[in-house]
Order: structure tokens, then sequence, then C-alpha cells
């Protein structure tokens, strides 16, 4: 069973296919920079939210939701650097803004 | 966070009626918690969920308040829920689960747990609504 996965949620119609392909990727190597595992043991899943079905702040949402899942639990401190690190990958990646995206990173 | 997800029957709910239930549960858990606008969402899933009831409220909130305001602030989503769509109350039950805040970054920042929000982070929001016009 794989120590790290992720399950990533987005608005439909927002990010294309290949635009998450390097997002998986992205995940996996910053995963790989920060807790050392191998890039080929963490699942990466991505879902959508249909257009007019998801919200923040009462109104249409364009926010991405990455929900990491972490075997064994790590410290804050690691926590912080990979979601961190998520973060900045993520924005370069898919262009979002800061406000676009809630990164999560949770003991399993 | 806080994150509602609404699990309905396909077809069940318009979309106007989705957009006023989210706006009241951003007003309603503002208004019992103090938090951020811009930091609720709100999610509607047309999925084939197995939960007691055929329309179930889902939610995710930070731990650390009170059970008070915890089964205030259940008691008024499902009431506002049900006011807007008309499901009928034995149709509908939820729950709200708890994490810790540290385990999630939003916004660029890793959230504070309750009562711990400094005025860093409010201002976060007011900037996040200037940006999106709101």
């Amino acid at each position: 069973m794989s120590k790290v996965s992720f399950r990533c949620t987005m608005q439909e119609g927002q990010i294309d296919e290949a635009t998450r392909e390097r997002l998986a990727d992205g995940l996996r190597q910053v995963t790989k920079g920060v807790l050392g595992e191998s890039p080929d043991d963490i699942p990466v899943s991505f879902s959508d939210i249909p257009s007019g079905f998801g919200f923040r702040g009462g109104e249409p949402s364009t926010t991405s939701l990455v929900n990491g899942s972490i075997g064994g639990g790590v410290t804050q401190d690691v926590r912080e650097e990979l979601m961190r690190g998520i973060c900045d990958m993520w924005m370069e990646i898919s262009g979002c803004t800061v406000d676009e995206l809630v990164v999560s990173a949770r003991d399993a | 966070m806080p994150f509602y997800r609404c699990v309905v029957p396909k077809d069940s709910v318009s979309y106007d009626q989705r957009a006023a239930v989210a706006k009241a549960f951003t007003d309603i858990h503002c208004g019992n918690t103090g938090a951020p606008r811009s930091f609720v969402h709100v999610v509607f899933d047309e999925a084939d969920d197995r939960w007691e009831t055929p329309f179930f409220l889902d939610g995710g909130n930070r731990a650390g308040r009170s059970e008070e305001v915890k089964a205030e602030l259940l008691n008024d989503l499902m009431s506002a829920f049900r006011e807007i769509t008309g499901v009928a109350e034995a149709d509908f039950s939820g729950r709200i689960t708890e994490g810790p805040a540290s385990w999630t970054m939003e916004g660029g920042m890793v959230l504070p747990e309750p009562g711990e929000e400094t005025a860093e982070w409010y201002e976060h929001d007011l900037q996040g609504q200037a940006a999106a016009g709101g």
C-alpha cells in the first residue's frame, strides 16, 4: 500500500488533460523531494466538480483542492514544507493564483 | 475549509437553489464562527453515496470549536437547506467532522486554529474579495 497519495478535485473545464499530467508529475516530484518517496509509489487521482455545483464564499468557485494523505504521519515542519512546495508547483504549472488553491496533507 | 458537501439525488436541486444554499451556508458559517467568507466551500454532489437519507450534508471543519457552536452550526445549516430546497426533514440528515487546521494550507497560509486567527488572515480575505470584485 502506498504511503502517500493525492486526490485532486477541480472545477470543470479549468485544467486540461495535458496540464493534469504535468501536475501529477509535479506532485510526485515535490513529494519525492520532501519525503523521499519514490514517484512510482504515489497514486494521484483527479476529479471534476461540474460547472454550477461548486461555490466559494457564496459565489461560483474557481478553486482546486489537493488532498494529500500521508501514511505514518510527519512533523508539522515537514507537512508545511510539503504543502508549500505543492502550492508553488501548482501555481506555476496551472497558472492559478494563491487564492484558487487549497492543499491539505493529512495523516492517513 | 470549511468544506460543505451536499449529497443530493440527480436533478433534485436547481442551480438557483444551489446558489442560494451556498450563500446561506456562507452567511451561517461566518455568522456562527467569525471565519472569513472566502474560506467557505460548498459543493453539490449528485453521487450514489449510500447515506441514511436521500439528501445528506457532509461537512468538514477545523477542529477546536465548542460542542454548542458545532451543534448550532449544523442545525442552522440544515434548516437553511430544507427551507431553500423544500426537502422534507425526514429526507435530510448531516454531520460535521473535524480535522486539525494545521493540516491545510489555503491562500498560501496554514490555517489557524479556531480562536487563533490573526489580523493578517482576515486582511487576506478582504484582499481576495476585492480581487474577485466582491
